[in-house]
C-alpha cells in the first residue's frame, strides 16, 4: 500500500518551497543591510513557529521559548571559546541541552494549567538569565561572550541563505509533526485536554515531547544566530524578547500554520525600521498592533485563508 | 448476575469534596459480554461511578477490579490500556478534528501498530459507512446522531472488553435515541464488549439490558436480571428514591 501524505502537508509543502525559490534572488534586489534584517526576521519565523507548535497548537502558554534560544546559543558559544569545538559539534549540543531542559522543565510544570504554566516557565527563564549574568567569568555576563562566525566573516549574504534554508527545512518539519499522530493527538489536547485523557491519551507525555521538541528547535535557531551576530548577551532572554514572539505569533494567526510566518517577518522588519524614532519605537508599534488586531482579531493568517481554500479547491 | 465478573465494584466510596461522598458504598459486578443498566434519580450517584470507574475520580475506600485485577488509583490512560473505554455524557468528539483524526486520537494505544490501526479503522468503516463517507470532514460539521456514532465508533478502535457509557441520548431526538442504543448493540457484538450503562432513558434502554441496577444516594436500591425490573416496579422505586 502506497504512504498517504496527507494533502494539507503536500499543499503546505508546495508553497514553502515556492517561497523559499521566490526568496532565493532576493540579494539582488535587496542591500547588505536589507539582508541582515532579513537574516534576522528567519530567525524570528522559527521562533514564533516553533512557540506556536506548543502554544497555538497544543494549549500550552510557555514564556521560556526566548531562554531555549539563549540556551542554544550559549552551548555552542560556550564550547567555541573556552574548548575551541567548532560549530558542527556546538549546534547540535545546543539542540541536544534545549530539547532535554524542555523534556526536564516539562515534567516539572505541563502539569499546570494556564497561568501557572506561564509563571513557572517565566521563572525558568529568568533563571537562565540570572544564571548567564552573575557567572560572568564562565558566561562572560553583559561583558558579551564573542562567538566565531559561521562562515569566516559576517558579511550577511551566506547567512541570508542559511537561514533561509533553515526556515524552510524547520518549517517543512513542524508541517510534517502536525500532519503525524503526535499533531492530532496535540490538537486534541488543545481542543479539551479532559476529554483527550478520557480517551486514554497520556496527556502529559504527548506535551512534554511537544515541549522538548519546541526547545530543542528554539536553540537550533539560537545556535545559528549565535554564530552569526557573533556577541551574545544576557539581552537575549530579556521579557521583550518572549512578549515579542507572542506578538509574532498573535498578530501572524494563533495556531494556524501560516500565522508564525507571516507575523513574524513583518513584526521584524516594522521594528527595526521604527528604531529611527528611538524610545518611541514601542509606542508607533503598539499602535500598529492595535489597528492590525482591530482589524482581524484572527491575524493576518485569516486574511489569506480563503484565497488558500479556493486555491487548492478541487485538488487532490 | 454470572459468576464471572468482568468488573467489579465492591463498597466504593467517593467524592469531589472531602466529607462528601456522592458514592456511598456502592457494589456492582458486570460480567463478560454483559450489559449491564444502572439507573436512578437525579444526583443518585451514576455518572460519579462510571468516572470513578474510569480513574478520572479516586475513590477513597472500596475496591474496583478488572478481570480480578485491581485498578482503583489507577490513571485513565493505564485503564484504558486493559481495554476499558469511557463514552461520557456530552457529545466528546473533537470539532476542529477531521472525522479520521477524530478515530485516530481513540488508537492513542494501538499508536505503535499502524497495521492494526488502520485494519480497525476499515472495520469502522464497513460498520458506519456515513462515517467513511465524511472521513475528511472536521467532526463539528457532523450532525447529533453522526457526532454520537463518531463518538462510540472512537471506543470501538480499541475493541475495548468493557464500555462505560453515561447517558448516551441526552438531548437526542426519539428516533435518532433507538439508533443510539442499536449502535451500543452494534458495538456489543462486533467487538465483543461488556457494558456498562447509566441511563435516565428508562424505558428505551431497559429492552436492550440484560442486568439492571437501581441506585439512590450512591448505593444499590435494588439490583438483578431485567426480567425482574418490569416498568411497573422499576416505576415504584423511582418514586420511593424521590418521596423517601
Amino acid at each position: 500500500m502506497k504512504a498517504r501524505v496527507p494533502r494539507e502537508f503536500r499543499h503546505s509543502a508546495i508553497a514553502v518551497v515556492v517561497a523559499t525559490l521566490l526568496l532565493l534572488p532576493m540579494p539582488l534586489v535587496v542591500s547588505s543591510f536589507g539582508l541582515h534584517v532579513l537574516t534576522i526576521a528567519f530567525y524570528y519565523v522559527i521562533l514564533a513557529a516553533s512557540w506556536n507548535l506548543l502554544a497555538g497548537y497544543t494549549g500550552q502558554f510557555s514564556l521560556a521559548h526566548h531562554a531555549f534560544a539563549a540556551v542554544g546559543a550559549y552551548t555552542s558559544g560556550l564550547l567555541g571559546h573556552h574548548w575551541g569545538v567548532p560549530f558542527w559539534i556546538g549546534i547540535p549540543a545546543g539542540v541536544a541541552l534545549s530539547g532535554a531542559l524542555g523534556w526536564g522543565l516539562g515534567r516539572l510544570v505541563l502539569r499546570m494549567r494556564a497561568i501557572y504554566l506561564a509563571i513557572a516557565t517565566w521563572a525558568f527563564a529568568e533563571t537562565v538569565h540570572i544564571y548567564l549574568t552573575a557567572d560572568y567569568q564562565f558566561t562572560r555576563g553583559e561583558l558579551g561572550l564573542s562567538v566565531k562566525p559561521l562562515y569566516g566573516s559576517v558579511d550577511p549574504l551566506p547567512y541570508y541563505f542559511t537561514f533561509l534554508a533553515l526556515t524552510a527545512v524547520v518549517l517543512l518539519f513542524i508541517r510534517g509533526l502536525i500532519d503525524s499522530p503526535l499533531g492530532y493527538f496535540m490538537r486534541a489536547i488543545k481542543d479539551d485536554e479532559l476529554r483527550a485523557k478520557s480517551l486514554g491519551i497520556d496527556t502529559t507525555k504527548v506535551k512534554v515531547a511537544v515541549f522538548s521538541i519546541s526547545s530543542a528547535i528554539a536553540g537550533l535557531a539560537g545556535g545559528f544566530y549565535g554564530h552569526y551576530i557573533v556577541l551574545l548577551s544576557p539581552q537575549m532572554i530579556d521579557f521583550s524578547e518572549m512578549a515579542k514572539i507572542v506578538v509574532m505569533v498573535v498578530i501572524g494567526g494563533f495556531g494556524t500554520f501560516l500565522g508564525p510566518i507571516v507575523g513574524a517577518a513583518p513584526v521584524q522588519v516594522i521594528l527595526t525600521w521604527l528604531q529611527k524614532y528611538g524610545e518611541w519605537n514601542l509606542a508607533v508599534f503598539a499602535l500598529v498592533v492595535i489597528v492590525l488586531m482591530r482589524f482581524s482579531m484572527e491575524g493576518i493568517a485569516a486574511v489569506f485563508a480563503p484565497w488558500w481554500r479556493r486555491l487548492w479547491a478541487g485538488r487532490a | 448476575m454470572s459468576a464471572v465478573a468482568l468488573l467489579s465494584v465492591d463498597d466504593i466510596h467517593a467524592a469531589y469534596q472531602p466529607g462528601v461522598d456522592i458514592l456511598q458504598g456502592m457494589s456492582l459486578a458486570v460480567p463478560e459480554g454483559g450489559f449491564v443498566l444502572v439507573i436512578g434519580p437525579n444526583g443518585a450517584g451514576k455518572s460519579t461511578l462510571l468516572k470513578t470507574v474510569f480513574g478520572l475520580l479516586g475513590p477513597h475506600r472500596g475496591g474496583i477490579a478488572l478481570g480480578g485485577r485491581a485498578i482503583a488509583g489507577l490513571a485513565p490512560h493505564e485503564i484504558k490500556r486493559l481495554g476499558v473505554s469511557y463514552v461520557p455524557q456530552e457529545l466528546n468528539t473533537f470539532p476542529h478534528l477531521t472525522v479520521e483524526e477524530n478515530l485516530r486520537v481513540g488508537g492513542w494505544t494501538l499508536r505503535h501498530d499502524k497495521a492494526r490501526l488502520r485494519e480497525r479503522l476499515a472495520r469502522i468503516y464497513d460498520i458506519f459507512p456515513v462515517l467513511g463517507q465524511r472521513r475528511r470532514d472536521k467532526a463539528g460539521s457532523l450532525s447529533g446522531g453522526q457526532g454520537r456514532m463518531l463518538s462510540v465508533a472512537r471506543e470501538m478502535i480499541t475493541e475495548p472488553r468493557l464500555m462505560l457509557v453515561d447517558e448516551p441520548t441526552v438531548g437526542l431526538a426519539p428516533n435518532l435515541a433507538a439508533q443510539v442504543y442499536e449502535l451500543l448493540q452494534t458495538a456489543r457484538r462486533s467487538t465483543p464488549t461488556a457494558i456498562l450503562l447509566v441511563d435516565q432513558n428508562v424505558a428505551d434502554a431497559l429492552p436492550h439490558a440484560e442486568d439492571v441496577v437501581m441506585m439512590n444516594l450512591g448505593k444499590v436500591k435494588a439490583a438483578g436480571p431485567r426480567a425482574e425490573f418490569p416498568e411497573q416496579r422499576v416505576h415504584a422505586l423511582v418514586q420511593e428514591c424521590l418521596l423517601g
